[in-house]
């Protein structure tokens, strides 16, 4: 009885506890988008029906494909899937997609029941931990001799080759993304500033749009991998001579990279940017749809951000803008440009029920006459070779497409890096655009980091 | 009957005060409808407070109505929020029941365990209910979310409930056993009818948080069709990170707020005693 | 024999009461959470197949690791800011629309609860509004002051940014504590007070001798439950605002939690920081109840 008396108030506050507690949540939603394959556009130009030679037996039962649903959108998903299901007409496929679907469907690919075939992009999956971790299907044999549904070596037609994780090849690059800095030609136009080609033309034109009243740079500080895929990743590999391979090492964990000097002089260049006042102060707390959003409204000049902006923001750009797009902006003067890029890529899970039918999708997406039409329906260059200047693809894709196949550019090819050290690059450079750190302790901070992950 | 004030001035503060803190409340409700009538444009351009401008875009409500399927989720969380709330009114009141009214060992054990639940951190049990549920084939169903709810909701109930059935008079019962009525006669014709108030106070109170939920429904279900209206804001939110649409999001939070507001508006009185049910004596 | 049966009785009427619920119970509340806290001891990332027994190792390793630190800081900064905050608002609430004879007291009443059947979800996303830098409310009221438009980041300061979220907390968990107060205060015998009136004691002094000695146990519930709310809650309004950024300044155990578990792949890691974040709220709720178990001795 004492005892009771004695918890009588802990109780209550403990239901009280219940009581407000109740409702509420994470940030971490679901969404699987049910889209009955079954109306599978009958009258798609079946141009690509699978040859007969290629294919094996007809494809049948159940086929799950996860996709995650973000600045590229869904519509060149929702051709592929509907053509492949015309050409499969006896395969039921299911897709699984959304916004939210990475988070959504983690339990499953815990519990060993994932969908047969992933797209890994968006912010929660991470390739390199997926392998860690064995999800995914080893396709270093299959790809070395796989053919598209044209007949054509996959290897082939890729413009950046799959990474490879010990030498093992799990997951293929399918869209061919660049980072880089936008801005608004019109209003560049208007004002008569000229367009960056450099550091010091991009700190000059800062300087002068600073004074005629407009914050030059916004990013995204909530998520500082926008500002570290476009400035400083570029910046490290300018300021290594050009040479990318310091980047792998990184992302390899190798103390030794990061405490490079081309690590510290890329640092300095966003203190630079910080010290004279040209870093948009409200960046720091906000998400990527309100800095685009202040971007395209011209109340600030440029932005660090992917090629999939112009498409992720198509409803909200107002008449007039066009954008101007560099991959980067901190090399020296007569320097070659960097071209960070960011590919997504597509897998096949190791659990997957129906890799048959996961392999055939491989073969019938990595094909020529998807490189215009991804490009025509996500705003974004595909990682396929083809020439896409004949599409309806936006200008600044056919743009980015050059500035990725010019030979003077220097083109990053897809690094992952340890999701530990990664969030502490990002942490670090963001406390570095407030002045909380020095670049030195930025390297401190994460080299910390890196011995800990690499424990 | 109370004190007034006595001094003019002192009471013009606390008036003030008071209305100021109204606004704060009722405020955010009616920017929420506001900003619910504008389009993108509206939101960058012009003040925060701004009124929306004319034609007001009631579309967006209808937009969320019919695209986003709002229709079928509002019915899912009315089936979940009832499902559960009467599950665990079952539940919690028979057990609150036997601990008010009789001594066995572990009575006092067992009142501590439910009490005591409530102070661990639910986000660690997510990953292992997941697996728990899969393997009963309860993943994306109404049942495993109306289940996982009302276990959630037996140890408010039981507490307030055992201090309900404690301060109703014991001759009432022993009026029933001299009639005949045996335990469970007693209790489902005698008990049960009586603690009325106390069971409408909780399940108002547990209408409230499952309307509201939303982690657990998102670890939970992932067909779409199963949605509740907290997992789809929760979607729709996400959505906005690459599709702006605040006018539709505001139309479809007040969507979601409003029929909270009308229980909550309608049962205050209930909701209240909820509250202090067992703090009052 | 007969009474046999009746006891027999007795326990299985006793036993039909009490198994289905503990069932129910043990299956869908204790077991997870057990099974999760199990997975403290364990070096899993959350998604692969194996799991490798660590022992203690991801307490140890906590132990090194700044940001748990500055999270159970940030923590026990929300716990004291947000008791001081409520109990202070709530309590001036609960006596001006009880004890000051104000006409519209029930109107106030029923509104100042309004925040509280409101998701936390939404809410979060309405103070997000608020703070926003550049289109947000907070600035755009300021500016109207000013000659320059005024573009503080709120939530984005070097240091202190968790000192932002407290309005918000404070905001929205008042009502229902001042309900709680309202409560405790009429059930006070109005001849307390008149005799007092009597006897010439002020409001102010008729607060401290009568309303705050005769509601002291409700003051304490309420603030053991700020506490344990916001030890286990507050993630969810820091996780919608700042996702625990910049640099971590916001970061609070729960948020810390949902990073290492879900978006780092440290799943054991995660549950041992659910494992501290029960003992913190024990030891908390054992050292605030001694606290104020001497206080009302004091009082009597």
């Amino acid at each position: 009885m004492m005892m009771k008396k004695k918890f009588a108030a802990l109780g209550i506050a403990v239901i009280l506890a219940a009581v407000s507690l109740a409702g509420c949540g994470s940030g971490n939603t679901n969404s699987e988008a049910t889209n009955k394959p079954t109306n599978a556009a009958p009258a798609a130009e079946e141009t690509k029906t699978p040859d007969a030679g290629n294919e094996p037996a007809k494809l049948t039962g159940d086929f799950e494909i996860q996709y995650f649903v973000g600045g590229y959108g869904d519509k060149w998903w929702k051709k592929v899937i509907a053509d492949f299901q015309a050409a499969n007409p006896d395969l039921k496929i299911k897709e699984s997609s959304g916004p939210k679907i990475n988070d959504q469907n983690r339990p499953r690919w815990i519990g060993g029941n994932p969908p047969d075939f992933v797209y890994i992009d968006g912010p929660v999956l991470n390739d390199r931990q997926m392998v860690e971790d064995g999800q995914l299907e080893d396709l270093t044999d299959w790809l070395k001799d796989a053919k598209n549904v044209d007949g054509d070596l996959i290897t082939d037609i890729l413009a950046q080759p799959a990474q490879q994780f010990d030498g093992k090849v799990y997951n293929i690059p399918l869209v061919l993304n660049s980072w880089g800095v936008f801005w608004n030609k019109a209003l560049f136009k208007e004002k008569g500033w000229s367009e960056p080609t450099d550091f010091a033309s991009f700190l000059a034109v800062s300087d002068k749009i600073k004074a005629d009243g407009i914050t030059p740079f916004i990013h995204t500080g909530k998520y500082p991998y926008y500002i570290n895929g476009s400035i400083l990743y570029p910046a490290i590999v300018s300021a290594n001579n050009n040479d990318y391979t310091i980047l792998q090492d990184m992302a390899a964990n190798k103390v030794e990279a990061f405490e490079s000097p081309a690590v510290l002089a890329a640092l300095n260049k966003i203190v630079e940017l910080r010290d004279k006042g040209f870093i948009d102060k409200a960046s720091i707390q906000i998400n990527h749809t309100d800095s685009q959003m202040l971007f395209l409204q011209n109340k600030d000049a440029f932005i660090p951000n992917g090629l999939w902006l112009p498409n992720e923001m198509a409803k909200d750009i107002p008449a007039g803008f066009d954008f101007g797009f560099i991959p980067s902006v901190t090399q020296e003067a007569g320097g070659k440009v960097v071209a960070n890029t960011s590919t997504s890529t597509v897998a096949i899970a190791k659990n997957g029920k129906n890799k048959e039918a996961a392999k055939a999708f491989l073969q019938f997406i990595f094909s020529k006459a998807q490189a215009s039409q991804w490009a025509e329906l996500s705003g974004a260059p595909s990682n396929i070779k083809g020439d896409i200047s004949a599409s309806n693809a936006p200008s600044f894709v056919k743009d980015a497409a050059k500035y990725l196949t010019d030979p003077n550019t220097i083109v990053i090819p897809t690094i992952t890096y340890n999701a530990d050290v990664d969030k502490a690059m990002m942490d670090a450079t963001d406390a570095l655009t407030i002045s909380t750190i020095t670049p030195e302790e930025w390297v401190k901070r994460v080299t910390d980091a890196v011995k800990k992950a690499s424990k | 009957m109370n004190i007034q004030l006595k001094h003019p001035v002192a009471k013009l503060v606390v008036s003030v005060i008071l209305v100021l803190w109204g606004i704060s409340v009722l405020y955010p409700l009616l920017w929420t409808l506001f900003d619910s009538l504008k389009n993108n444009e509206q939101f960058f351009m012009n003040a925060p407070w701004s009124l929306p401008e004319l034609p007001l875009l009631w579309s967006n409500f209808s937009y969320v109505w019919s695209k986003y399927n709002f229709s079928t989720y509002f019915v899912n969380s009315l089936v979940i929020t009832i499902g559960s709330t009467v599950l665990a009114l079952l539940l919690s009141a028979t057990t609150a029941y036997v601990l008010a009214r009789y001594k066995f060992r572990g009575s006092n054990a067992l009142f501590l365990l439910y009490i005591s639940s409530m102070m661990v951190p639910f986000v660690l049990a997510l990953i292992p209910l997941f697996f728990l549920m899969n393997s009963m084939g309860l993943i994306n169903t109404k049942l495993g979310l109306i289940f996982v709810y009302t276990s959630s909701l037996l140890a408010f109930g039981i507490f307030v409930l055992v201090g309900f059935f404690k301060s109703l008079p014991k001759e009432l019962e022993e009026a029933a056993i001299v009639d005949g009525a045996s335990y469970y006669g007693t209790f489902f014709r005698v008990m049960l009818p009586l603690s009325q108030p106390g069971l409408i106070t909780i399940g108002i109170v547990n209408i409230l948080n499952i309307w509201n939920e939303y982690i657990v429904g998102t670890i939970l279900i992932n067909d779409p069709d199963q949605y509740t209206l907290p997992v789809e804001i929760g979607v729709m939110q996400a959505e906005m990170q690459y599709r702006t649409e605040w006018g539709p999001l505001f139309a479809a939070l007040l969507i979601t707020i409003v029929p909270v507001l009308i229980i909550y508006i309608i049962f205050q009185r209930q909701i209240a005693s909820g509250i202090t049910a067992g703090a009052v004596k | 024999m007969n009474s046999g049966t009746v006891k027999w009785q007795r326990n299985l009427f006793i036993a039909s009461f009490i198994v289905p619920t503990l069932l129910f119970f043990g299956v869908f509340t204790i077991y997870p959470v057990a099974q999760g806290l199990y997975y403290s001891f364990f070096d899993w990332s959350g998604m692969s197949d194996k799991k490798t027994f660590v022992g203690f190792d991801n307490f140890v390793e906590m132990f090194h690791d700044p940001i748990i630190w500055r999270a159970i800081g940030n923590d026990y900064f929300l716990v004291a800011g947000k008791i001081v905050g409520i109990m202070l608002l709530a309590t001036f609430f609960a006596v001006a629309l009880t004890r000051f004879g104000f006409r519209l007291a029930g109107f106030f009443r029923s509104i100042f609860f309004i925040p509280n059947v409101i998701s936390v979800v939404v809410i979060g996303v309405l103070w997000n509004f608020i703070y926003n830098p550049q289109i947000g409310f907070l600035n755009g009221f300021l500016s109207l002051f000013t000659k320059e438009q005024v573009t503080i980041t709120w939530l984005g300061f070097p240091g202190h940014t968790i000192w932002m979220l407290l309005p918000p907390a404070i905001w929205a968990g008042i009502g229902f504590y001042m309900i709680l107060l309202i409560a405790a205060i009429q059930s006070i015998p109005e001849s307390y007070y008149e005799a007092a009136s009597i006897e010439g004691a002020g409001q102010w002094k008729q607060f401290w001798s009568i309303t705050v000695p005769l509601t002291w146990e409700q003051i304490k519930v309420s603030i053991l439950n700020i506490m344990m709310t916001t030890l286990n809650g507050s993630f969810v309004i820091v996780w919608i605002m700042t996702e625990g950024g910049p640099d971590n300044s916001t970061q609070v155990m729960g948020s810390y939690l949902y990073q290492m578990a879900f978006r780092q792949y440290h799943f054991g890691y995660g549950a041992a920081i659910g494992f501290i974040i029960l003992v913190l709220s024990l030891i908390t709720t054992i050292v605030l109840q001694r606290l104020m178990r001497h206080d009302t001795v004091e009082m009597s």
